[in-house]
Parts: C-alpha cells; structure tokens; sequence
C-alpha cells in the first residue's frame, strides 16, 4: 500500500477570482460587459460621495473593431471629478484583488473595491490588454499607468508610467475587455438611466459603441450628507469578528532595545545625566497622564525590575505570568535567567495586567461598539454569567462562543446607529420621480432606521401614477444603497412584498400607468448572490418595505377616489345633458304644453357644484 | 225596425261614450305625470316620481283578493340619480308614446314599443329591458298596458256560441257569433275590449293545447257541453286572463282548466286563478273560481296514462311551488305532492292510447261531472 500525498497549495486571491469570475458577475461577454460598467461607475461615485464633490461621471464604451461580430473586445473607459488616488495606491489599488479602501462600516455601492479589480482581471484574461489609469489627486499632476495584474502572485506589474499637469482632480479608469454590447446594451442604458434617477445629484453621460449619446443632467444641487464610519454593533458580529476585535485590543509587551530606551528617555524629558532609578520613577510618575501606552509599559516593567536604563538594557523579558505575578527576564551579564514576584496591590501591576490579558469586559463592550453604555455593558456581563472584569484575552474559545451568542441574544442593546447610511432623502427622490416620469400623482416616504442581525437600514420609498408612465404596471424601481437592481428579478423581496399587495383595496385596477421606487440602504444589503442583484426577505426589511407601500398606497388610494369622484362627476354632468333635455321634451307633450321647461337651470347648477383636482404643484424643470 | 234601429244607434253612442270615458280618465292620468314632471323641470328641481317596489320581498299573497300583490314597500326614481338617468328616461318616453297610442287610438305590440323607441333617440338594449320599462309604467299608474293599447304580440283562441259586440273606432256596435268560425277567434285587443252580449254556454273551458283545442272543435264540445272553448296557447296571456273574467263576472259562467298532467301545467291553471307574481302591481286579471280538473298526478294511475320521467328542472320546479302560499292545501298540494312521488308526467294527448276520442267522450265528462263537486 502506497500512501497518498495531497498536495496542497496557497492560491493567490487572483488565482481563486480568476477561477471562479462567475461569483462577481463575470459569467459572460454580456454580463461582463454590464458588471464592468457597474463598478467603475459605482466606484467614481462613491468616491465622490466620500467627499462631497457633485459627481460627474463620463462612461465611454468603444469597440476595438465596429466591424466584428459581438462577442468582441470593447474599451470600456469610466472618468470622473473625484478626489483621485495618490500614485503610490494607483498599482496596489488597480492590479491587486482584494486591495481598496472601502473596508469600513459605512454605506457605500460596493464592499472591497473587488470588483473593478475582477473587471481589470477579466479584460486582462479576454484581451491580454493592461488596465489604463490616469489620475489626479492633488489638482497639479496626473499620474498615468498601464498595469498588468500578475495572477499567480496577486501584484501588480507597471508597464508604463508618465505624468503630466492638469488642473482638476479626477480618476479615470479604462480597460479593454470581450464584451457584447449588442445584447448587454438595453441593461447597460437601463442602468444609467436607473442610476441617474437615485442619483438625481450626478451628471452622467454615456457614449455608447454606436455613436449614440446618453446625457442625464444632475437636477438636485445637493449632495446628502456623506455617511460617517462607525463601530459594529453587537448584534452584528460573530466569533471570528470579536476574536479579531480582542487581537486589535491587546498590546503586545514591547522589545526594550536602544530605541525604546531612548523613547523613554525623551518622553519622560530626562536629560543624559539625570538617570537614576528613583529620579526614572518620580518622573515617570509626574508625567504618567501624557505618557503612552507603550512608554507606561516599560515603566511599569522597570518599577518591578528596580532597574535604571543601563541595567535595562542588558536583559530580556522572557515571560510575564500575571497570575502567579512573576516576572522573569534573561539577564546577559550573569548569563541566567531570572524570577521576581511583583507586587499586585502596585498601581503598575494592572497596567501590565491590562496589556497582556487585554481590556475588562466592560471596557471591551463600551470602548468597541456602538450603543453600549457601562450600565448596559454590567447588565450584560450578567447576562452572559462573566464577571464584568472579566479579561478578554483569558477568554477560552468555548466562553468567546459564550460571549458571541450572547451578544445576539442580549435584547436591551439600543438599535444600530443609523448614522453610517446616507439615504437620498424624500425630497430629492420625489423630485427625480417627477423628472423621470411627469406623473399626475406623486408620494415619497422615508422609513426610519431600522437593523437586521445588528446592520442598520433604511427604506425609501416612492409611488407614481399617471403622466408619462406607461400602462402595465406596476413597474417596480429597486435600489439598494444607490445601486438600481437590474437582474434576477423573480426572487426579490421587494417584488414579493409588491406582488402580495391586494391594489385592487388601493382603487388600482387593471393594468395601471403606475411605478414603484424602494430603495433600501444599509452597511450590507443581504443580497440572495454574490452578483448583487436581488435583496434576500429578511423579516425586518420586508416589514419596513411593507410598511412604506400600505403608506404610500393609501396616499395613492386617496389620490385615485379624488379622480374617480371628478371622473364621475364629468359623467355624470354628460349624462346630465343627454338625457335631461329628452325628458323635458317628452314631458312637454304629456302635460300638454307648447313651450319647453327650463331645464338649464340644474345643468348649470350642476357643473357648478363639481368637485375639482388639486393640480400636482410646480412641476421640476427640465435643465 | 225603426225603434230597433234608433235603439242600435243609442246602444252605439252609449258604448263610444263609455269607450271615451276611459280614454279621458287615462289621457288625465297621464297628463298629470307629465305636468308633474315639467312643473319640477321648470323650477330648476330633478324630477321624481315613487314607484311600488317588485322586488321578491315586496311581492307578497293577499288571501282576501286570492292573489300576489306589491306590498308597501315603495322606490323613489330620480333623474338625479345617474344610475336611474337612462331607465327615467326611457320611461318619461313611453309615458309619452302611451299617450300618443291612447290619444289617437291605434295599438301597439310590445315589440312594436321596443321598435318605435328608436325613432325618438331612446335607447333600449333589448325587448326585455323596454318590456320591463311598460311593467314600470302599469306600476307607476295602477294600469294595465292594454289601457295604453300595448298588447302582448301572443294571441290565444276562443270558440264557442258568444255573441260580442265591438268597441274599437270603426267597429262599434258590429256584432258578431264566435262559432261562426271553426279555426276560433283570435283573442286579440277588439275581443277583449268588445261588450259580451249574450251566450248559451254553461261553462268554460280553457284548455293549454292548441292541438286539443282543434280536437275539441272537432267534437263539437261546444254544443255537447254547452261550453265556451279557450285555447291558452301554454301560459295564459294577460288579454285572455281578462276575457276568462270577464266571462266569468259578466256571463256568470264558471271556469274549468285542462292542462298537461305535470308541474307546469298545474302552475298555468294557479295563474288563471290567482295570477302571477310577475303582475303583482295589478288587479282585474284573476278568476279566483276558476277550477284545475286535470291532468291530475293522480289521474296518470287512475286513468293508466304513458308517461315520461320527469326532468330535473321538473323535480326543481315542483320543490320551488311547494313554497308558494298558494300551494298548502286542498288538491294543488296533493297532486303536487304525488307529482313529486311519481317524479312522472303525462300529456293531454296521451289520452289518445286509448283512442282519439276518448278524452272528449270518458274523460271530459267524468271531469266535468267532478268540478261541479270542487
């Protein structure tokens, strides 16, 4: 019997994307081409979001040889007005997967910056061509790089770099990629069209392969506010999460090498001359408040050592046991290694503590997630029967589990602050509705925040009726954090809470001139696929798109009974004129008269007493 | 011959005088409908006017009259109303047309009105709705259509030893024997409106069948009988149910049914006597005394008659009578009850089996012999 060897080897995140592109949306040429467009468009205007600059975002898709037949390669350049990207981030940031900026909690379109490096990968992979990237981040110069991505190694490799002077910042991104325009076309307008609708403070302009040019103009001024980045909130994180939460709490015992030493010395303010333990000790304990952590550390192990600088420097500390409080140190003069007890009643003894056993509890809970507060952080630790000083880093794995399942199951945490989601707001989401769509009816509604498994959302919804919408309806607008979902439409919760929506009790029959925009914003959209086109029916989410229609339809509803009284009161009043003078002409005859009653009095009398529609007030110009 | 002749003329302008007098009593009805409507029209009001209600729940069975009648309950119909705009038009017109008809004195049909609405921009959808307007007319103002000269287009027969005397513009005081002619008198709006002179018949026969009635021609019924024969032609039209009173009030003769041995057949028996629900809104079409002799349930087995099954609309039919007031006692709730027994029915010719004479000769008299004791 031969035994078998597995081998195993560490792929690159280029290599794992590159066998499994379909994850991201890079299934086909036309789906690529689509996917493509998305990111860099998202990318251009997240990043002016990110800093209050009115996005202008040109999208040029060009093809290499109009004569092909599609599937063929496209150039797909997106340029904005953007903040730009400093030249040393140009290559990491381009040719590395898994590199960007967006890692924080916030709301943005995309999570990691993943995707405009899959789109480089795949246009690398379909037409051997480098990624084209031109920026300015400082008003003065433009950095331009041609970058081919290395996939086996993640890097990136420059293949040509040059500057020149310009006078705006900005970002512009160009690729060549298989692509096919001629099917991905209707989405990709679609898309720009659906986005300038949620971006109603963005000008877009798109060339298209066959000359055609798409512009929407911005028509809102202002930029809502840019979201702010926050601390997780407890119901949102998991083990793994919270593990590497105590990892960034925890502080390592420092080298105390000539460096460090001298550090010391100078943070203390000691001159040369004056360094005698004691005098080392008084000054330290003056200073203690400006001190740093790592300076108190070194301090708190030199009051135990009863060591002045020059003896410091000739041991090493091997190991700080705090609960046998022993500290032991290699001292190179005697060659040996050496035990002392400290003292746990000293006020340096929990300053070690602290760094080698991490945070309490408490202070993990109050100082790295949002909306715990001590009273709430000790009604917790009894929650999960820990003490409240409890340290985080003596935390077994099965009491981090402990810890985990209680952080979930606690009900008494407030809800997740809200202030990391940038929703567009009600006003400049009706004002866009009425741009798009010139409707006779109009209602916006702007839910207020609410969380799923600890992430914060909002929905905002808007309904219109009548004017230039078509019949056939409703037709449903979904968004998710200013991103319009184009594909698998079937599957979506927003859909599914339309389609449970009985219109018939709104007075919306038929195939109604009807639309319906909901867009949900959060730190993570539970998209159903990693393609992020369908929003999964969490319980909370669904109520609150609920709970925004049943609103905004019983708006509708009242709107439609208005109509219907002014419709029937124009039937009526032609009923009136139809019939009206027949009777009074065969009554004329019955009664044995000659001359007609005078039956315009009630005609009149009834026009008169019409019930009339508020006209929709001022409608949005069109610049 | 003289004093004979002056006395015809009397007899004359006493019944053009007579067939004024009602003229004028209809024209002022309707006159006043009509200046009721104009006076509202010209005072800037929608007009109205109350209608009975013939709705099921106003329909109800007065014992005293022995038949249906509308209850109290009473609508109001508005030209302000949209949804009555149309149908209050519709009616105002055919108040109108009645009028024109009753004035100059020329009949109608009921599908002649249907027609001749047209002329006047009035729309109706169909027969059915402009029909259903003329029962809204003899609501609103207590009278029969045949007042207004709108007859049913149906015509029934009549045979036997009557002499009548016509009314109608051109006719009056012509006479005329109604067994002169062996294929029967059609019952038509001169009969019904003629003055009934004189008869030797005992009694009437109304009979469902216009086959039977040949027959009973045939056989000279008439004179063996001394009767007067009535072709219903199935269901019995308004102008007949009339002459059968008539008959029956001013010639003092009792009335006898004869119909098919089943359900319906009972039923067009019950509507000569008591009337239909349909003409709850009227009186005067009713031959309370009138007597169903057969075919009976029980005479299937009594007289050992071919049958056929009934149907399912049969057996329905015979449950949704059972229901009527009428129906609770004496021989229409016993022959009903063997009816839905039996779930059989015979025909009047099924007496031919047993030859075709046999109904005239065995069964008529046996039949005859037992109304006098119903």
């Amino acid at each position: 019997m031969s035994s078998i060897k597995e081998k195993f080897n560490q792929i690159s995140p280029s290599e794992f994307f590159y066998s499994n592109r379909d994850l991201a949306g890079f299934s086909n040429p036309t789906r690529s081409l689509y996917t493509a467009v998305r990111e860099f468009v998202e990318n251009a205007l997240d990043a002016c979001d990110q800093k209050g600059i009115l996005p202008d975002v040109h999208l040029t898709i060009k093809a290499v040889d109009p004569e092909k037949s599609d599937p063929k390669p496209y150039i797909l350049t997106v340029k904005d007005n953007g903040p730009g990207i400093d030249a040393e981030h140009i290559p990491p940031a381009f040719g590395t997967v898994l590199y960007g900026s967006k890692f924080g909690l916030k709301q943005a379109r995309g999570m990691f910056g993943l995707g405009a490096t899959m789109a480089i990968l795949y246009g690398q992979i379909t037409t051997n061509k480098p990624v084209t990237v031109k920026s300015c981040a400082d008003g003065k110069i433009q950095n331009q790089f041609e970058i081919l991505l290395d996939i086996q190694k993640n890097k990136p490799v420059i293949v040509k770099h040059t500057t020149k002077e310009v006078s705006k910042t900005g970002l512009s991104v160009s690729i060549c990629l298989e692509g096919d325009y001629s099917k991905a076309g209707i989405k990709i307008r679609d898309y720009v069209y659906q986005t300038s609708l949620i971006t109603p403070y963005a000008s877009i302009t798109f060339d298209d392969p066959k000359g055609q040019k798409f512009s929407h103009p911005r028509f809102v001024k202002n930029i809502p506010s840019p979201p702010t980045i926050i601390r997780p909130h407890p119901h949102g994180v998991d083990v793994e999460r919270i593990r590497r939460m105590i990892v960034e709490s925890q502080f390592e015992i420092p080298i105390i090498d000539d460096a460090m030493i001298e550090k010391v010395r100078t943070d203390l303010g000691l001159s040369k001359k004056n360094l005698s333990f004691t005098s080392i000790m008084e000054k330290a304990e003056k200073k203690w408040k400006n001190l740093s952590r790592q300076v108190r550390v070194v301090i708190a192990l030199m009051s135990f050592l009863k060591m002045d600088f020059e003896k410091l420097n000739k041991i090493r500390i091997e190991d700080l046991d705090i609960p046998n409080k022993k500290l032991s140190y290699w001292d190179f003069g005697d060659s040996q290694s050496k035990t002392i007890d400290m003292d746990p009643e000293s006020q340096y003894y929990k300053q070690l503590t602290n760094t080698v056993q991490g945070e309490p509890l408490t202070t993990f809970l109050t100082k790295r997630f949002q909306r715990i507060g001590p009273t709430t952080a000790v009604k917790f630790a009894a929650f999960v029967k820990f003490k409240p000083e409890r340290r985080m880093g003596t935390l077994s794995n099965q009491e981090l589990v402990t810890l985990s399942d209680g952080l979930q199951k606690f009900e008494d945490f407030m809800a997740p602050d809200s202030s990391c989601l940038a929703p567009l707001g009600a006003e400049p989401l009706e004002k866009g509705i009425k741009k798009f769509f010139n409707p006779d009816f109009t209602a916006v509604v702007q839910r207020p925040a609410s969380a799923y498994s600890g992430f914060p959302f909002i929905v905002e919804m808007g309904i219109a009726y009548g004017g230039d919408i078509k019949s056939g309806g409703p037709h449903v607008y979904r968004y998710a954090n200013r991103i319009p979902l184009l594909y698998d439409e079937g599957s979506d919760v927003v859909l599914k809470v339309v389609h449970d929506t009985d219109w018939g009790r709104y007075k919306i029959k038929g195939e109604p001139p009807f639309i319906i925009v909901s867009h949900i914003c959060s730190t993570r959209i539970p998209y159903k696929t990693a393609g992020k086109e369908n929003v999964a029916d969490r319980e909370e989410i669904e109520r609150e798109l609920r709970l925004a229609l049943q609103f905004l339809s019983r708006k509708l509803a009242s709107f439609m009974s208005k109509r219907g009284q002014a419709e029937m009161a124009k039937k009526r009043a032609n009923l009136y004129a139809k019939y009206i003078p027949m009777i009074a002409e065969f009554c004329t005859e019955l009664a044995g008269k000659k001359k007609e009653p005078n039956y315009q009095k009630i005609l009149d009398a009834e026009k008169a007493s019409q019930p009339k529609l508020i006209p929709e007030e001022n409608k949005i110009e069109n610049k | 011959m003289k004093t004979s002749e002056s006395k015809k003329q009397n007899r004359i302008k006493e019944l053009s005088k007579k067939a004024d007098e009602k003229q004028k009593k209809v024209l002022t009805m309707l006159k006043e409908h009509g200046a009721k409507i104009y006076d509202e029209l010209d005072n800037g009001q929608f007009p109205k006017f109350t209608i009975p209600s013939r709705s099921v729940s106003n329909i109800v069975y007065d014992k005293k009259l022995r038949q249906y009648i509308l209850g109290s309950n009473a609508a109001l119909r508005s030209s302000r109303n949209s949804a009555q705009l149309r149908s209050f038009t519709q009616l105002m017109w055919l108040a109108f047309f009645a009028n024109r008809l009753t004035k100059e004195k020329k009949s109608s049909t009921l599908r002649d009105v249907y027609y001749s609405s047209q002329a006047f921009g009035v729309e109706f959808e169909d027969q059915g709705e402009s029909d259903n307007i003329i029962v809204d007319l003899e609501a609103v103002t207590s009278r029969a259509r045949e007042d207004f000269h709108i007859f049913p287009e149906e015509r029934s027969s009549i045979f036997g030893d009557l002499n009548i005397e016509y009314t109608i513009p051109g006719y009056e005081g012509k006479t005329m024997n109604l067994s002169n002619h062996p294929d029967g008198y059609s019952i038509g709006p001169s009969l019904t409106t003629a003055e009934l002179v004189d008869t030797t018949a005992e009694i009437v026969i109304a009979i469902e069948k216009g086959g039977l009635f040949t027959r009973f021609v045939e056989e000279q019924v008439d004179k063996k009988f001394k009767s007067i024969i009535i072709n219903t032609g199935g269901q019995a039209p308004r102008s007949t149910r009339t002459l059968l009173k008539r008959l029956h009030d001013e010639m003092k003769l009792p009335v006898i049914v004869l119909t098919d041995g089943d359900v319906y057949g009972e039923h067009i028996a019950m509507v000569i006597k008591s009337g239909s629900a349909n003409a709850a809104h009227l009186r005067e079409l009713t031959v309370p005394d009138a007597k169903w002799v057969g075919v009976w349930a029980t005479d299937i087995e009594k007289y050992k008659l071919p049958t056929i099954p009934m149907t399912e609309s049969d057996i329905k039919r015979c449950y949704d009578l059972k229901k009527d007031p009428r129906y609770q006692d004496g021989v229409w709730k016993k022959e009903l009850d063997v009816f839905l027994k039996i779930k059989r029915k015979a025909e009047l010719e099924a007496f031919s089996k047993y030859g075709l004479t046999n109904i005239t000769e065995k069964y008529l008299p046996q039949k005859l012999e037992l109304a006098k004791s119903l």
